[in-house]
């Protein structure tokens, strides 16, 4: 067992190197009395060791849902992860037993949330929550020893004052401090892994700034990976090396941030791009929408779940549902038109 | 500029929340400043924006704006009309010329009310239509206006999108043809394709209808888009107004240039980013109990030692650019100004 993992991973190493986390065919569905909501159909995606990986889409995407099938934390029922490989340093983490499954959250992988007032706990002090990885995870003991840990983890994370910090209370914190404190809680195990979903989102744009420079600074000098979720374009740019863009629960394009940003070919990503309204652009030029809403995941149309919205949708695209294939060494795109020919 | 072109006058406004004492004392406790001693004014036709981060009192401005909040001073003067010294019955008549657009199109709208009588309230409040036909007739225009189809009148707020719902808050809110809309974070909850959608609509109601807009937003990339003049807030005060491209291109106040700095661009060329302001540390201070002197010392970079002592006085720097720091007071010995 051990040497067929070795031969692959040599050969992997050849190509390109071995991710720490490989996602092949996920699904997973949620089971409603209207039917099945299909949240995320089929999705492919690797994390290499250290680079931040960005999942970005419009709510409805999949994108959330993708990254909690990776931790398994779908409420079951009505959700269910149905097909699907998700392979994490050489390990299957979808056969994993609970327990086992336990002692990768937060230990391994991380996870930050969104909404830091809702993860954190509002009866324990900030202190106590984070020594409970420590003990559980690194068996770290005596008083003084966590202690000690906690501070240095609160120190890492610039909180001011941490002694008098670690004592107080979630909501004696504001948005920024409490974000901070949910960063130095995932980083208390040191996991090869964290996964932030729309980490500041609820934050101010200054505060916002501030959290990911902070994030981007902690991974860089660990070597941590990180699977950064978000809608905002922006803050994609300045943080990812490689961008996944979701629609309707599926890949529709990957890439580096400079192949997503400069020549988008998927039509869903150029009409983000188009969308948005950009600094650089000059004032009062109008915005190109695109036409249409988001489809309803428990009645996808047939072929792309785009092409009713997409200008260049051919009849193939109302019949097949394209695969992501490959254009250069980074970029792909699920897409049955060729836009250059097609502009 | 003339008189006669200023739609909506807002002099020293102050906006003071007391708080309580809790359950078994009446005293306040303090006094929240949320908005403390704003002015400025929108012309007829354009489009103000009001920025600012949480707690910086924009919201508030706006619903003071519509005395849906009670100012506790100043003054709001709309077509010439004070708005502050009105009873309930001028009021109303005068809301008529002015309506809001929410922010969360979930929350605004009744979910036991049908379209059709959602877009139609203020038809009846403010006895606009004769009869049934012509109030029908009146919705359907609406809702064509706002790129809707009549068809859907019969049908509830949970049938329809997020970007459907907020089509329906701003047919609402046009049905009595008003004057003046105050846009409260209107397309902040939407995803980027549909507030595209949603921004391309306000901006042809606006020419189409001559309207005039205060859009209080967050996004500063949104309001560049669509604001003709912008206002900085911070803390409950004004710490900068300039024309857009004036604001953009020469934000004065350090607040605005850390504020400007801190916007994710999305492009991946580090040239591209501004560089982030390395000075902008901590948070937004608690309105609850703001520092002395200029609110924004304690996280300025150029904090000098009668910031923290005295209010800066707002400076005019000419075509329509004035800004509330020390810096570019010529009164204050060192500033840009008197350099």
């Amino acid at each position: 067992m051990a040497s067929v993992q070795a031969e692959t991973t040599a050969a992997e190493a050849t190509a390109a190197p071995a991710p720490l986390l490989r996602v092949r065919g996920l699904k997973t569905v949620f089971r409603q009395e209207h039917g099945e909501v299909n949240a995320v159909n089929g999705v492919n995606f690797d994390v290499r060791p250290g680079e931040t990986v960005a999942i970005v889409g419009e709510s409805g995407s999949g994108k959330s849902i993708t990254a909690m099938s990776i931790l398994r934390l779908i409420p079951s029922p009505p959700g269910e992860i149905v097909d699907g490989e998700i392979e994490f340093a050489g390990r299957d983490l979808l056969s994993l037993s609970e327990e086992e499954i336990r002692l990768v959250r937060g230990n391994e992988i991380a996870m930050i949330f969104q909404e830091p007032m809702s993860s954190l706990n509002p009866v324990l002090t900030i202190g106590q929550q984070l020594a409970e990885p420590l003990i559980v995870h690194k068996r770290v003991q005596g008083k003084k020893a966590i202690r000690e840990r906690c501070l240095e983890l609160l120190r890492q994370v610039r909180i001011p004052d941490p002694e008098r910090r670690l004592d107080c209370y979630p909501h004696e914190f504001s948005g920024g401090m409490r974000q901070r404190a949910m960063i130095a809680m995932g980083l208390a195990c040191e996991p090869r892994l964290i996964i932030a979903d729309e980490p500041t989102t609820a934050l101010d744009v200054t505060v916002q700034a501030q959290i990911l420079e902070l994030l981007k600074e902690l991974t860089r000098t660990r070597g941590t990976s990180m699977i950064l979720i978000t809608h905002d374009l922006g803050v994609v740019a300045r943080y990812a090396d490689r961008i996944n863009v979701m629609y309707a629960g599926r890949i529709v394009e990957r890439g580096t941030a400079q192949e997503i940003f400069n020549s988008p070919k998927h039509p869903y990503t150029i009409g983000l791009m188009e969308s948005m309204p950009r600094l650089n652009q000059p004032a009062g030029t109008r915005l190109k929408p695109i036409p249409g809403q988001p489809p309803d995941l428990s009645k996808l149309p047939r072929g792309c779940a785009f092409s009713p919205r997409c200008r260049f949708a051919t009849e193939r695209c109302r019949q097949e549902t394209p695969e992501l294939t490959q254009l250069s060494a980074e970029h792909w795109k699920a897409c049955w038109v060729d836009i250059d020919e097609a502009v | 500029m003339k008189q006669s072109d200023v739609l909506l006058q807002v002099t020293d406004l102050k906006v003071h929340f007391p708080l309580g004492g809790g359950l078994l004392s009446r005293r306040p406790r303090g006094t929240v400043k949320a908005v403390d001693g704003v002015s400025f004014h929108v012309n007829r036709g354009e489009t103000l924006g009001l920025v600012g981060e949480s707690g910086c009192g924009k919201s508030t401005t706006g619903l003071a704006v519509l005395r849906l909040v009670e100012p506790t001073s100043g003054k709001v003067v709309l077509n010439g009309q004070d708005i502050t010294a009105m009873n309930r019955r001028e009021l109303r008549a005068v809301r008529r010329q002015m309506q809001m657009v929410y922010q969360d199109p979930f929350g605004a709208l009744n979910p036991r009310m049908r379209v059709l009588d959602i877009i139609g309230e203020p038809l009846v409040v403010h006895k606009l239509t004769r009869s049934k036909a012509e109030y029908r007739e009146r919705v359907y225009e609406l809702l064509n206006l706002v790129g809707l189809n009549p068809n859907m009148a019969e049908r509830y707020p949970h049938e329809f999108s997020g970007g459907q719902r907020q089509r329906i808050g701003i047919a609402r809110a046009l049905a009595a043809n008003p004057e003046l809309i105050v846009c409260d974070e209107s397309v902040s909850a939407l995803d980027v394709s549909i507030q595209a959608q949603v921004i391309n609509l306000l901006e042809d109601l606006q020419k189409q209808l001559n309207l005039t807009y205060l859009f209080i937003a967050h996004d500063l990339a949104v309001v560049r888009h669509i604001c003709d003049r912008i206002v900085v807030m911070y803390l409950g005060r004004i710490v900068e107004i300039a024309p857009r491209e004036e604001l953009y291109e020469n934000p004065r106040h350090p607040y605005t240039q850390a504020l400007l700095s801190a916007i994710p661009v999305p492009d991946p060329d580090p040239a591209a980013q501004r560089p982030l302001d390395p000075a902008l540390q901590g948070e937004v201070p608690s309105p609850l109990d703001p520092p002395a002197g200029c609110p924004f010392h304690p996280r300025c970079r150029f904090a000098r030692p009668e910031c923290s002592q005295r209010a800066p006085v707002t400076v005019d720097l000419g075509g329509g650019h004035s800004v509330a720091c020390h810096l570019y007071d010529p009164a204050v010995a060192g500033s840009a100004a008197a350099v």
